[in-house]
């Protein structure tokens, strides 16, 4: 090892130079912009493909889009949602969900319900402030959730779109003639 | 087409050889190829087939390549013949069969969301196995959905045409209720006549349809496959014992199926003889009485307030303090207790364990008094046995069957099948004995039609008939000459003439039947309620047995006598001993080695051999006031017994009257404490069916509310009458019945039963002889011309069936009389008139439906149903020798209003 | 209690053969039973570790797991195999998105599914952002443990921005799930593509950075340098992998042995350290990061600009949800997928995937059902765990939170 090396690092050591350069870097960070934000009072720009909370949605003119097919439930890897389905007595081959619960303590936001879903009627949002002191109040039932889907009806419509589940209002709206099918019904006449 | 079965027992079919995929089979000539490949364990997709029924080949799946043709052939009607090389797999196969999902695929709708089939899905799963993408030419049917029938909807839309449906109905069923029809374009499958679909509801038509097109009204959009539990029980309606899987969803009963279905097709049309694994119409739409919202759900004790719901640990307490007053002030004969045959056998063991050991009293019964036990006490008395004599493959595979008196297709459907298939695939002769035209007396070769109550007269008529036809078996015989001696003089002052009169059966046709019974070498009795369950039934069995001994059908392989048991466990309740006369086994109660057996297993006396009364006995004795507390579990003698008997001044005169059921019935209307019980869908345990098989019964859903076992109950009892039942769970008692009564359980499969009438026919046989042929046994009652039947219906069993409210929905009460049309003209009585019906026994009003199955002569009212009290109008005639009550006919007078 | 009497027992017997010094209490040294967590800051999670101490020394160490048990590889057996990719985030709970890249890896080497290329170059740039999350995360922790705080600031500053672009990419910023059998669950957007080629450019230089306040910082060299040295022989015997493998010499890394995903396609180096202590793992997942940005980089250039990210193989990749709504086979597809999953041949499989802590391994047993009939996890923590009482004999108290922070454990994993 030569002596000029050797003296180098005897003169970092006494003088702690790894330590200024350190200081250096620090120093500098004190004229930069704040990385944090003030939560409550600022907010973070959600993006659009985000998990949230989960909302049913409603067809332009009101109709339920959920059909009660359960397929969400058995999509469900945290077995979180409960579907309670009935026949629509008024029309012929309607189904609905007459119930519809998620158990959002169990939700794992994975999203397989919403890809699940063969109506698009489900769509997570950028809901995140739910906290409560009542935990029975995280069982959210269908007028919870289709409040949640028409108060973020925006964002949910962007959910559904930033993850391909379709395009645009114009598709959804076609795919409403799709399903289901509008057929008769043949009634026992006599009674 | 009649592919299968080719062995049948009288032809056997020559044995060939082919080759599949390079392996070399054998299999009988003349079976459909698709057969020999499953057999082989290589599954072929294919929609339209069922093993229960001969192929159809409409769906064009089960493709295999035959050397030397150029196409695919369809394996399932292809027949297998020597020398034939079959390739089953490859990729051009894989093809075809993609392109023939992909035909049934385009003209299916986009509605698997709210498809009740979807999740259990044929097309699905073809769909999916086949990879198919990119449909083409996709288009919708648009046919609107037929809803008319009570039970079943017809989407058309979702058919596939594979004709499922109506093969089953015809090849099994043998109803024939379904049609393809052409209409808007496409083949649909329509009820016959495209009316709204009225058949017995079966419902396989529902269990084999591989789509959605046929579904259940009950269950329509509430579930989907996913959600369910499945729990493989046991029927509780008759004693057929069906195998079935009640699906629950949480607390509710959804649906129940079978297993028959589509999904289970790989069989051998041999293995149907034993049964297809269908269900009917009780088993699979009565099953709303489960989780009924009348249940009973906190035990009740009676204060000054009426009936009050109580905490269980008070129920019992007093309960068990009374009981206990009442034995020390009364003694034990003061107490007496009833079952119902539903229970399960360890249900019915511990019931009588408790009532002999903890009670010390032999006042027990169950409701096996009703009819079985004609049947099980002539059996015991002459053959040694206690139950039927035969499997249900050997009614299958008779050639003659004699069924007397009995309605199997309304109350045993499932078991009536074998006799169908007997009649349908087999060409059985079939003599049918009924006062009223059966739907099997319409199939059967030898409708014979008597007048009600005369069944057993007609049965002495073949005796006479046989005798004097000199069609008598010698073998038999041989045995005891001196007993056919005896039965000859006995018979010698019957005429045919007379039977023919009494009857209304021409002679030539009682000699006919005869000679058909006789000569056929495989020759089954059934017998039913029209000899059981009416006047001189014990007698009237004894007088089949004799006609099966001299004709020589007793010991013969596949020749016998047999019942089927009408509720659920009959068989089990003998079985378990709950009758005053039988210990568990069963053997007589007075036998000195078992009840010494039984006293040291139970460790204390068995209460006296000469004590024990009988159901109508222990009723009687509560109306005299000598006895003073009842334990009623699951019986509502109340509601079943005519009013003429008095079982309400009986009740009424009780102590104490404890009544254990899952609702609140006429009879616990009376009681002093309640007790909910279970249904048998929440019971862990086994019943017996009517051949003898142990089959288990698991617990579906948990006990309703507060609800308890009815053994758990008993054991509570027992405790707090300060003893103490040794059981903790159902496997104790069932250790303890396996230790009793060794090969008792035997893997589900019973031990075969060898009748031997040899000492029977020796000792005593001339004695007892005489009396039954005595001319004039049957003496009508006068003025009186027509004859009402208290009739069951196939949608309904006992009283217990009216709380399915599926079940009330396809068979309402109509609170009509039936009768035949002609009669209705006679009496000038139009559809919904009124008529005033008279018996000695009091007269009411009723309104006249026409039933095209009642003969001229007759009327009937089915006994499910109490409103009107058509019941009352009977009088109660008891056995004298098994005490067994009848009151399912009597003669009235019928005048238009 | 036994035991307690007999230590009474040795405190106060008295020497025979000296009865004067029976008044005065007698001079031993004795090993001191140490219980350090569950509830420890440094034990990243829950671990228990007992120390056998002498003195300061550690004699012998004993680890206590399973505080975080949840019985995943149980779970796995009773859903269909698309339903556990959600589970796999929740093993390496920092490091979602490379749990889903090796689970799907290891069902599409099962299902014998091929990734369309794009999604191969999508997967192989969100792994390598995965790595350097999980690096970052480490350095900033580790320095922590070690007492140097302020870089876990600006880590943890950079590890944000990476978050915010995961949250962008799938919708969440841990549990990610978006990875799919067969491809990936969505494509990259160009505000996504933008902001990565950001990040390559803003990158780097922080690397320098947080080099300037470790590399020669003499606390952190004495705390790290020929602090639990494990040569290559004794790590191999351990079944170590990963940094923790490499730093002591040995060339062993699956990206370049199995070259999967758009590894093959790119060209970086292995950096392999040569003594085997802790500074030289701290060593190579600093330079693993600078690679990983050319990893990123190279594939950002070469992905092809259009294509399909999700294979189409009706039997086990989901139909686009187009499709569904138009088409019967599709929603069939769909149906079948969700409420049964697909069958999966009879068999079985192993297939390690190289994660930034090692070799994490799903061995998946098949009878043919929808559902694997066993499925079990090969996590690197675990097997890492197994060599802490060999690599802790005789170093400090304190040495032991550095030895388990340099195999970078996370308990979710580690316990299952």
């Amino acid at each position: 090892m030569d002596t000029q090396n050797q003296t180098k690092r005897l003169l970092d050591a006494i003088l702690f130079r790894e330590i200024w350069k350190a200081m250096k870097v620090t120093f500098k960070h004190m004229f930069h912009r704040p990385m944090t934000f003030q939560y409550p009072r600022e907010k973070r720009t959600i993006p659009d493909a985000h998990r949230g909370a989960l909302g049913l949605l409603r067809y332009d003119n009101g109709q339920e889009r959920c059909v009660g097919c359960d397929l969400c439930e058995a999509a469900c890897p945290s077995r979180c949602i409960k579907v309670i389905s009935e026949e629509d007595k008024s029309l012929p081959l309607q189904r609905y969900a007459s119930e519809f619960y998620i158990d959002i303590t169990k939700c794992v936001f994975c999203g397989y319900c919403v890809e699940a879903c063969p109506v698009n009627a489900l769509a997570m949002t950028k809901m995140y402030e739910y906290s409560t002191h009542d935990k029975r109040t995280l069982l959210f039932d269908k007028k919870r959730l289709y409040e949640i889907g028409e108060q973020h009806l925006e964002d949910a419509k962007k959910y559904l779109y930033a993850h391909n589940q379709e395009q645009d209002d114009e598709e959804s709206r076609a795919y409403r003639y799709h399903f289901p099918q509008p057929i008769g019904k043949i009634e026992a006449s006599d009674s | 087409m009649a592919l299968k079965p080719v062995t049948t027992p009288d032809t056997e079919a020559a044995t060939i050889a082919l080759n599949i995929d390079g392996e070399t089979v054998t299999a009988k000539e003349g079976v459909s190829l698709y057969d020999v490949i499953s057999s082989m364990g290589k599954i072929v997709p294919a929609m339209c087939y069922h093993y229960t029924f001969d192929p159809f080949g409409s769906c064009g799946m089960c493709l295999v390549l035959q050397e030397g043709k150029k196409s695919p052939v369809r394996s399932c009607t292809a027949k297998a013949t020597e020398g034939m090389v079959i390739r089953t797999d490859g990729e051009d196969l894989f093809a075809a069969r993609k392109k023939a999902v992909e035909k049934h695929l385009s003209v299916h709708p986009l509605d698997c969301p709210v498809c009740d089939a979807d999740g259990h899905c044929e097309l699905q799963d073809m769909a999916f196995e086949h990879q198919v993408i990119n449909l083409a030419n996709a288009k919708q049917k648009n046919i609107p959905e037929d809803t008319r029938s009570l039970v079943l909807d017809f989407n058309m839309n979702r058919c596939i045409a594979c004709g499922e449906c109506i093969n089953i109905c015809k090849d099994v069923q043998r109803i024939d209720a379904l049609q393809f029809m052409k209409k808007g374009g496409f083949t649909q499958v329509v009820a016959k006549g495209d009316h709204a679909l009225d058949c017995e509801f079966c419902g396989d038509c529902l269990a084999v349809c591989p789509v959605g097109a046929i579904t259940n009204k009950f269950s329509k959009y509430v579930y989907k496959p996913w959600q369910l539990r499945k729990t493989t029980t046991t029927c509780n309606y008759c004693g057929d014992g069906c195998q079935m899987q009640v699906e629950t969803k949480d607390t509710e009963v959804v649906r129940v199926t079978s297993p028959l279905s589509w999904k289970n097709k790989w069989g051998d049309r041999g293995d149907t003889i034993n049964g297809h694994g269908g269900l009917c119409v009780r088993g699979r739409f009565g099953f709303q009485f489960i989780d009924s919202k009348e249940r009973l759900k906190e035990p009740l004790i009676r204060k000054e307030t009426g009936l009050v719901p109580v905490p269980w640990i008070e129920a019992l307490d007093t309960t068990a303090e009374r009981l206990k007053d009442i034995k020390s002030r009364y003694g034990s004969e003061a107490i007496a207790g009833l079952i119902t045959a539903r229970c399960t056998n360890e249900e019915l063991y511990v019931f009588q364990r408790f009532m002999r050991t903890v009670l010390g009293t032999n006042n027990l019964d169950s409701s096996a008094r009703y009819g079985h036990m004609n049947f099980v006490r002539a059996v015991h008395h002459a053959l040694g046995i206690n139950r039927m004599m035969n499997t249900s493959a050997d009614i299958t595979k008779a050639k003659a069957i004699l069924v007397v008196g009995a309605n199997v297709t309304e109350t045993n459907p499932v078991a009536s099948l074998r006799v169908k298939t007997a009649i349908g695939t087999y060409k059985a002769s079939v003599i049918v004995v009924d006062s009223m035209q059966t739907n099997l007396a319409k199939l059967a070769s030898h409708p014979v039609m008597v007048k009600p109550g005369t069944e057993g007269t007609f049965v002495k008529g073949l005796v006479k008939s046989v005798l004097e036809q000199d069609l008598i078996d010698s073998d038999l015989v041989a045995q005891a000459p001196e007993a056919l001696v005896a039965l000859k003089a006995a018979a010698r002052e019957l005429s045919l003439e007379t039977v023919a009169r009494e009857t209304g059966v021409p002679v030539e046709m009682i000699q006919d039947a005869a000679r058909v019974f006789a000569e056929a070498p495989r020759s089954v009795i059934v017998c039913g309620e029209g000899i059981l369950r009416q006047h001189n039934g014990y007698d009237n069995t004894l007088s089949l047995i004799d006609l099966a001994w001299v004709t020589g059908k007793l010991n013969k392989p596949g020749c016998g006598i047999n019942t089927f048991a009408e509720e659920g466990n009959e068989q089990g309740a003998v079985d378990m001993g709950v009758a005053p006369e039988f210990l568990p086994g069963p053997v007589s109660y007075g036998h000195a080695t078992a009840r010494q057996k039984f006293s040291e297993a139970w460790g204390s006396a068995l209460p006296d051999a000469q004590t024990g009364k009988s159901l109508i006995e222990i009723l009687e004795d509560c109306r005299a006031g000598k006895i003073k507390a009842l334990y009623v579990v699951g019986e509502n003698p109340l509601a079943t017994l005519p009013k003429s008997f008095g079982v309400e001044e009986a009740l009424s005169q009780l102590e104490l009257l404890i009544c254990q059921d899952p609702f609140l019935t006429e009879t616990a209307q009376y009681a002093h404490a309640v007790f909910p019980a279970c249904t048998f869908a929440e019971k862990d345990g086994t019943v017996t069916n009517q051949e003898g098989m142990v089959q288990f019964v698991r617990p579906a859903l948990d006990p309703l509310g507060e609800s308890a076992l009815d053994w758990h109950i008993m054991v509570g009892l027992a405790n707090g009458m300060g003893h103490s039942l040794p059981y903790e769970t159902t496997q104790d008692i069932q250790a303890e019945i396996r230790k009793l009564l060794p090969g008792y359980y035997n893997l589900g499969q019973p031990r075969p039963v060898v009748a031997d009438p040899t000492a029977y026919l020796r000792n005593g046989y001339a004695d007892s002889v005489d009396a039954r042929y005595a001319v004039n046994g049957h003496a009508r009652e006068s003025g009186r011309p027509y004859g009402l039947k208290l009739i069951q219906l196939i949608y309904h069993s006992g009283k217990l069936s009216t709380k399915a409210s599926g079940l009330m929905d396809i068979a309402p009460n109509t609170g009509a009389l039936r009768m035949s049309l002609e009669e209705c003209e006679r009496l000038g009585v139009a559809e919904g008139g009124r008529v005033r019906v008279t018996s000695d026994q009091g007269s009411l009003e009723l309104e006249v439906q026409t039933d095209v199955n009642m003969l001229p002569g007759t009327c009937a009212f089915p006994e499910h149903f109490n409103e009107p009290p058509v019941k009352d109008l009977v009088r109660v005639v008891v056995d004298p020798v098994t005490r067994v009550p009848y009151f399912k006919t009597t003669q009235v007078t019928i005048e238009k209003m | 209690m036994a035991y307690l009497e007999d230590q009474r027992e040795t405190v106060y017997k008295v020497d025979p053969a000296h009865p004067e010094t029976k008044d005065l209490p007698i001079l031993r040294t004795e090993e001191l039973l140490l219980n350090m967590g569950p509830q420890h800051p440094a034990t990243h999670g829950v671990l228990k570790v007992i120390l056998d101490l002498e003195g300061e020394r550690i004699t012998k160490s004993t680890v206590v797991m399973g505080f975080l048990h949840r019985g995943v590889e149980k779970l796995a057996e009773h859903g269909t195999y698309h339903q556990f990719i959600p589970h796999t985030d929740r093993l390496d709970y920092v490091c979602a998105m490379y749990n889903n890249f090796a689970y799907c890896r290891a069902v599409e080497k099962l299902m014998n599914v091929t990734v369309p290329e794009r999604a191969e170059y999508l997967r192989t740039i969100v792994a390598e952002v995965q790595r350097i999350i999980g690096h970052l995360f480490w350095l900033g922790t580790q320095a922590l443990d070690i007492g140097a705080m302020t870089v876990f600031f600006y880590t943890f500053r950079d590890r944000e921005i990476l978050l915010d672009w995961f949250d962008e990419l799938c919708g969440a910023r841990l549990t990610t799930s978006w990875y799919r059998i067969g491809g990936v669950e969505r494509d990259f957007t160009a505000s996504l593509e933008t902001k990565i080629r950001d990040f390559l450019a803003y990158f780097p230089p922080k690397i320098d950075e947080y080099v300037v306040f470790l590399e020669k910082n003499r606390i952190w060299l004495a705390r790290t340098v020929g602090v639990a040295v494990i040569s290559a022989e004794d790590a191999l015997g351990y079944g170590l992998s990963g940094p923790t493998l490499r730093g002591s010499g040995v060339d062993y890394d699956l990206r370049k042995y199995e070259s999967y995903g758009a590894y093959p396609k790119c060209e970086f180096s292995v950096p392999v350290g040569k003594n085997g202590d802790t500074y030289d793992r701290y060593w190579i997942r600093i330079e693993e990061m600078r690679e990983s940005i050319k990893i990123i980089r190279q594939c950002m250039d070469q992905m092809p600009k259009e294509g399909p990210v999700m294979a189409e193989v009706p039997s086990v990749t989901l139909p686009p949800k187009n499709r569904v709504f138009t088409n019967l086979e599709s929603m069939i597809q769909q149906f079948k997928l969700f409420s049964q999953g697909f069958d999966a041949p009879p068999g079985e499989i192993y297939c390690g995937t190289e994660a930034h802590k090692g070799e994490l391994g799903f061995y998946i047993v098949s009878t043919g059902a929808g559902n694997p009939y066993r499925l079990k996890i090969r996590s690197p923590s675990f097997i890492h765990m197994g060599a802490f009482d060999f690599m802790a004999k005789g170093y400090m108290i304190a040495d032991a939170v550095t030895i388990f922070g340099s195999y970078d454990i996370v308990m979710g994993e580690c316990d299952r």
